[in-house]
């Protein structure tokens, strides 16, 4: 995190991941949760399921992405005359139609939006606006309204698949509480795939080993909740040797940007999927998408690379995935959109409806799904775009065609979902 | 030669739960004071405990005694950045518990941050962060009314949970429901969504001069004005001026029977067990209800029941915990921080790391208390690797002390068992078991009775084995 983050506009605080998403219950279950920092994207994953089944990446675009320069609402009057300095012109967009075209920037994905493998949807968010990083993120992670529990959508998702699996899957726990909060000082340093293992690592077998010994002299037959997370441990560190000691680069001549959170992220991701250990949920946290100044035009500013960055990371993972990434279905959320209108810094502030992204396995790609309410004044909420689609309506029919074995209201519940459309 | 002593396995117990490592000092500290129970009395008034060294450390930091409107300043003019100034905080915090004399005050501290939770690094409410540990620090061994009073009003929470925003007008509910769900009476008393709002009617006018003075102040016109009820609590509410009416509402909820079966659950759960017992949480919420919501007494009563005694090793310790424990039972002796990368910085890191910084949970909640939320794949390779680090002096290294290899060994000559149990009794306060012994004879290769006549001829290779050795047994594990 940088100091002038917090003098731009006082919000760091999504920077801090709100991280309800996978916690406490999903252990009980059966399923497990494996947490890594890789540099600034923050991953969780889950196992526990069968293998060969469905995964579900959840990228989270942290900060509040603008969704209006993502999937650009060019046909609409009213956007260039809310957006003078940072829209996006019509000729330059991807996969233009009468009212929407794609940010120049998604250029690795086009292929992806032409074979109808990528696909998104407009005005989706809340029931209510909540315009505040912090709580935002909450709900939208915990997705049940009224509810104190705090359990959070994915942890009701993996907790009932009912796929049976016993503990002794691949069953790495429940997460650290996580903080991500990033300091250039910061000695962060939690679990990239290769430090799934015991001290010493690939590098030293002998120590290795002998930790091993050490740990079972002490702890074997120990039953209590640290001794069955020793044990999980020692299994976990044994069974992931294969995947966490391998140097293997990505498959199918797939490029991720060199040097890159995400594509690093993603390029394990892609491991953990092809060594088939009954990976179901990948969650990541990516941003900061928190545009309040520089949000920027076509070839400047700061919305642009991210933009970039983001479709060659996932252009490179679908490729590196090759005939698996049928397997795999990756949805985009974020926890509001921005104000329709610019701000006096090329910049927009937090404001309300936004688009999700979805690529993959089951999506009904090649065009933009949901209503459209427009951006007359009238029609806006407070001046940002309104929501036409509660976005639990996207997740529930993703969840409903890729986990049919799931209750969708057990992972909702009390919601009546809507059909978008955007999956097959 | 003798072993070396031991603490009864009471005495550990009552230490490991209102201290953050027994260490053979303070097992002779205890003596001292006259055994066990004189001890606790004792620590029941910290202002009676001389706390000199620890007290000393404050002045490493010298942001901790910036006002929030300086803070926002340096933050601003990229002098000293808010995750520093905030995170100081943390680590003056991690060296209260690790080094300071007050060990059970320090425990309360704790305790009383994670139900009255700010999160350390809050967008809109960091600056008065370090404020906002002052105001819990002066009521931890007081009343919870005064402790909840000064905790809700404060311009800390009052930012963080959007009380700052809200007005007659457009009221958020964001506080008034937080009081009633996390810091009183518990979603269990069953209030209304109404009841809801009338609590947020209740705190509208409380204010903070944001992104400036930070200065708290009162503004009667936002007050909303009208009958309010939530629970058993009604007030006409006629008056603009709503301060008196907010101090008597917090009043009413910090004495509510479901405040107290509450926070009688969540002491429990903290010093006990992570599923006690309704006889002790009912003793407990007797106390608390019956001396005016004092601390002491509700302390008294859960120490004095006879779930504590019966509870021993049932905690699984924090990461936290684990790091502070290990940083007190190998010895460190920090000096005054010179860089980031000193002791007294780096241990803030060392337990973000670990994903446990103090005041690090971002939501309103505060951290998870139970076993369950922290015994985990990826707590265990923390540990391993903690424990290692720390063994070893290798991380952090920078203006610390520890003893060296022959302060940590038996009267020489001595054989390889009796080396492993003197470390076992020195740091668990226990003779090394059998499956300890076969531990680190595995782990450091060495028959158990060859013998050592010099330190050097143990050497500090296998000194930080034997160290990390002892902290990965499930000794250490539990508290």
């Amino acid at each position: 995190m940088t100091d002038d983050t917090v003098a731009a506009c006082g919000c760091p605080d999504f920077q801090t991941t709100r991280r309800t998403f996978l916690k406490g219950a999903s252990a009980a279950a059966g399923a497990g949760v494996l947490t890594s920092m890789v540099g600034g994207v923050f991953t969780q994953t889950t196992f526990g399921a069968e293998a060969g089944g469905n995964v579900l990446v959840v990228l989270s675009l942290r900060g509040g992405s603008d969704g209006l320069s993502l999937v650009v609402p060019h046909g609409d009057a009213d956007y260039a005359r809310l957006r003078p300095t940072i829209k996006l012109p019509t000729n330059s967009l991807l996969a233009k139609d009468a009212l929407f075209g794609l940010h120049p920037g998604f250029k690795p994905l086009e292929k992806l939006w032409l074979d109808g493998r990528f696909g998104a949807v407009q005005a989706v968010g809340m029931p209510t606006p909540d315009r505040s990083h912090f709580s935002a993120m909450e709900k939208v992670e915990d997705a049940d309204d009224g509810s104190a529990a705090r359990v959070g959508w994915i942890n009701r998702l993996v907790g009932l698949s009912g796929t049976g699996v016993p503990n002794q899957a691949i069953q790495l726990g429940t997460s650290l509480a996580p903080t991500a909060l990033i300091g250039p000082a910061s000695a962060m340093s939690v679990y990239a795939l290769r430090d799934i293992a015991l001290p010493g690592g690939s590098e030293d077998p002998v120590f290795q080993r002998r930790t091993r010994n050490s740990l079972e002299a002490m702890w074997t037959g120990n039953d209590s909740l640290m001794g069955r997370a020793v044990d999980s441990t020692l299994t976990t560190t044994r069974d992931l040797a294969g995947v966490a000691g391998s140097t293997a680069g990505p498959h199918n001549g797939a490029a991720y940007p060199s040097g890159d959170d995400l594509g690093n992220a993603l390029a394990q991701t892609a491991r953990l999927i092809r060594a088939d250990v009954g990976t179901q949920v990948v969650a990541l946290d990516f941003g900061s998408w928190d545009h309040h100044e520089n949000l920027g035009t076509v070839d400047a500013g700061d919305l642009q690379w991210m933009v970039r960055n983001m479709a060659s990371c996932l252009a490179a993972f679908f490729t590196d995935l090759g005939t698996l990434g049928t397997r795999v279905t990756v949805v985009t959320i974020s926890e509001f959109g921005r104000t329709a209108r610019e701000n006096g810094s090329q910049g927009a502030e937090h404001g309300y409806g936004n688009c999700m992204l979805l690529l993959g396995g089951g999506v009904q790609g090649g065009t933009v799904h949901g209503g459209w309410p427009g951006l007359r004044s009238a029609e806006l909420v407070d001046g940002d775009l309104s929501v036409h689609l509660d976005y639990r309506s996207v997740l529930a029919e993703v969840i409903a065609t890729r986990f049919p074995a799931v209750s969708v209201p057990s992972v909702f519940p009390g919601f009546q979902r809507e059909a978008v459309g955007v999956m097959r | 030669m003798p072993p070396s002593r031991i603490a009864s396995s009471a005495l550990r117990h009552l230490l490991s739960r209102f201290s953050y490592g027994v260490t053979p000092t303070l097992v002779a500290e205890v003596e001292t004071a006259g055994g066990g129970q004189a001890w606790f009395e004792q620590q029941l008034s910290p202002g009676g405990i001389p706390d000199r060294r620890a007290a000393g450390m404050r002045d490493w930091f010298p942001y901790l005694a910036y006002s929030p409107a300086r803070l926002y300043e340096v933050n601003n003019s990229g002098e000293y950045p808010a995750w520093q100034s905030t995170m100081d905080l943390g680590r003056w915090t991690i060296l209260r518990r690790a080094f300071s004399k007050q060990q059970l005050f320090e425990t309360m501290v704790e305790f009383w941050s994670n139900l009255l939770h700010v999160p350390m690094y809050e967008d809109e409410s960091w600056p008065l962060r370090i404020s906002y540990d002052a105001a819990i620090r002066k009521h931890s061994l007081g009343t919870f009314e005064d402790l909840l009073t000064g905790a809700v009003l404060h311009g800390a929470m009052v930012c963080f949970l959007d009380n700052a925003y809200s007005t007659k007008w457009a009221v958020n509910e964001n506080l008034g429901r937080e009081l009633l769900e996390l810091h009183t009476v518990g979603v269990e008393a069953a209030y209304t969504e109404k009841m809801v709002l009338n609590s947020a009617c209740i705190l509208t006018g409380w204010s903070v001069h944001m992104w400036d003075s930070w200065q708290s102040y009162y503004e009667p016109d936002n007050h909303w004005t009208g009958p309010v009820q939530v629970l058993g609590f009604t007030a006409a509410n006629a008056d603009a001026d709503g301060r008196a009416l907010a101090r008597r509402f917090l009043r009413y909820l910090a004495r509510h029977p479901s405040t107290a079966r509450r926070i009688a659950t969540k002491l429990a759960i903290r010093f006990v067990s992570d599923t006690p017992s309704p006889g002790l949480v009912n003793a407990v919420a007797d106390a608390y209800l019956s001396s005016g919501t004092d601390i002491r007494a509700t302390l008294r009563a859960l120490h004095s029941h006879p779930d504590f005694a019966s509870s021993v090793g049932a905690k699984v310790k924090t990461p936290a915990e684990d790091a502070i424990a290990s940083y007190r039972l190998l010895g460190a002796e920090p000096s005054r921080p010179t860089n980031d990368s000193s002791f007294a910085r780096a241990i803030g890191w060392q337990l973000d790391s670990l994903g446990q910084k103090p005041f690090g949970w971002t939501a309103p909640d505060g951290f998870p208390d139970v076993g369950v939320a922290w015994a985990s794949v990826g707590r265990v390779l923390g540990s391993l690797d903690l424990h290692l680090t720390l063994a070893g002096g290798w991380y952090p290294s920078q203006d610390v002390a520890y003893p060296g290899v022959g302060a940590r060994l038996p009267t020489l000559p001595a054989r390889f068992d009796q080396i492993v149990d003197h470390a076992s009794r020195q740091l668990l306060q226990r003779p090394a078991t059998p499956r300890l012994q076969s531990a680190c004879r595995q782990m450091l290769d060495i028959p158990a009775d060859r013998q050592f006549a010099r330190a050097s001829d143990f050497g500090e290779w296998n000194m930080t084995l034997l160290l990390a050795t002892v902290l990965n047994s499930p000794a250490h594990a539990e508290r």
